[in-house]
């Protein structure tokens, strides 16, 4: 064989022989065209490729390395090794993260409005309401809910009535009583002629005492400067209608109790 | 086989190029949690993976050791599988990464071939050459090929693959992959035709 002589053209002409005497399928139409037209016209391109024919038959004729291992026992210690469950990839896990992350924040964010004193705005010109505190007690922390001299008014909508018990100092008492800033005397100053709450003598009970109206979820107000604009005879019919004593179509829904 | 007007035989050999991988399917069985899609998988290509191992790693123990290790590693990725490759040749990646990973890891206790090198005249002259004594030349004639080379035609030779599946696991070109294996055949006739003559 004259492989030395081989000029470098030559060379790379014959450079997929190997291939197309091993898988002539995987070579593509050109390339198959081009090995077989040289094949054609170029004796020694065939005997090339005879002796490289029979050097691949030699080479698979060539046992595998070493004694096959049992394949049946292989496949079930592979079968135990690798597990039962099928992994799943992290963005196959992460999908949901999506969905559950908003839905966590919805419910932390449902706990922490109704785990806490929501303050509700109103419309501009509007009276500044503190919410309900529902679901939660805060009977120890009097602080947090209705401090002394807040002012309790009742909660009403759409104009049906409130199924509590209001006493008038809850209604009456802004600024808070005893502030100096009110120009009014405590209650239970001696000043005041007033007992304090909580003073049996007083009827009211006093704050965080369970039959006051903080223990009745009322909802202090933050400005009851209208009750100050009332007139003599308006607080006079305000008191009586408190007392039970008439009945006032003109003025907040009728209380019970 | 088919011959060509010239007279020359050309294999035609069952191709393994396939234009439809026909273990996607139980790759994309796996994903949709089926798992005894993979135990097919195994039963399919453990033979070859095991034979592929057995090349790097010289006890047939370690070499089987090191084929479950490959396969417990496919089982765990076979879902990220993106299927730019066939699920074979990626398979065949696995296993040969963790056989060189095995291989640097145990690399003093491997043991050499010296005793069957031993057993061969450097030259033998071709009357003399046995069966035996063949295999011991061819292997020691593919081993003197570099390893691009080499790698090419063991995994063109040995494990059956397509030249497509050849360039993926030897990070080239189809085309590359073809011509190496070109040059690593007429090479290897080379070295045997230089041991044969007197």
């Amino acid at each position: 064989m004259s492989r030395d002589t081989r000029d470098g053209a030559s060379e790379r002409g014959s450079e997929l022989l190997a291939a197309y005497v091993d898988g002539v399928a995987e070579l593509s139409t050109d390339e198959r065209r081009r090995i077989e037209a040289r094949l054609a016209l170029d004796p020694e391109a065939r005997a090339d490729a005879a002796e490289l024919r029979a050097l691949l038959d030699q080479l698979r004729a060539l046992p595998p390395e070493g004694s096959a291992p049992d394949w049946a026992a292989m496949e079930r210690s592979i079968h135990h090794a690798v597990g039962r469950e099928v992994p799943r990839p992290w963005w196959r896990s992460w999908r949901w993260l999506a969905p559950t992350a908003t839905l966590a924040t919805a419910m932390l964010v449902l706990l922490v409005m109704w785990g806490r004193p929501a303050t509700l705005g109103l419309p501009p010109g509007g009276e500044r309401i503190v919410g309900h505190d529902l679901g939660h007690d805060r009977r120890d922390e009097p602080a947090a809910f209705a401090q002394p001299g807040d002012e309790v008014v009742p909660l009403w909508l759409d104009g049906d009535e409130v199924d509590v018990t209001l006493s008038a100092n809850d209604l009456l008492g802004d600024p808070a009583p005893g502030d100096p800033a009110s120009g009014d005397p405590a209650p239970g100053d001696p000043a005041s002629g007033d007992p304090a709450p909580g003073d049996p003598a007083s009827g009211d009970p006093a704050p965080g005492d369970p039959a006051s109206g903080d223990q009745l979820g009322l909802l202090p107000s933050g400005d009851l400067a209208w009750v100050d604009r009332l007139d003599d005879a308006a607080l006079a019919r305000a008191e009586r209608w408190l007392a039970g004593e008439t009945a006032n179509p003109g003025a907040p829904p009728r209380r019970k109790g | 086989m088919e011959s060509l007007a010239i007279g020359l035989p050309v294999l035609e050999r069952p191709s393994p190029v396939t234009a439809s991988d026909p273990d996607r399917e139980l790759a994309e069985r796996f994903r949709d949690g089926d798992r005894a899609a993979f135990d097919l998988l195994v039963r399919r290509h453990q033979k070859g993976m095991w034979r592929l191992v057995r090349r790097y790693v010289k006890r047939d123990a370690d070499a089987a050791d090191v084929t479950q290790l490959a396969f417990v590693r496919a089982f765990r990725g076979l879902t990220a599988f993106r299927g730019t490759a066939t699920v074979r040749s990626w398979l065949y990646r696995i296993a040969i990464n963790c056989a060189l990973s095995w291989l640097r890891d145990h690399r003093r206790e491997q043991p050499t071939e010296i005793a069957e090198d031993a057993l061969t005249d450097a030259n033998p002259a071709p009357a003399q050459l046995s069966a035996g004594d063949d295999r011991a030349v061819l292997k020691r004639a593919i081993a003197q090929l570099p390893p691009k080379q080499k790698l090419v035609l063991e995994l063109r030779v040995f494990d059956d693959l397509s030249f497509r599946e050849v360039a993926e696991l030897a990070d080239c070109s189809e085309n590359t992959a073809k011509v190496n294996f070109h040059y690593a055949v007429k090479r290897l006739r080379d070295i045997l035709g230089a041991d044969h003559e007197p």
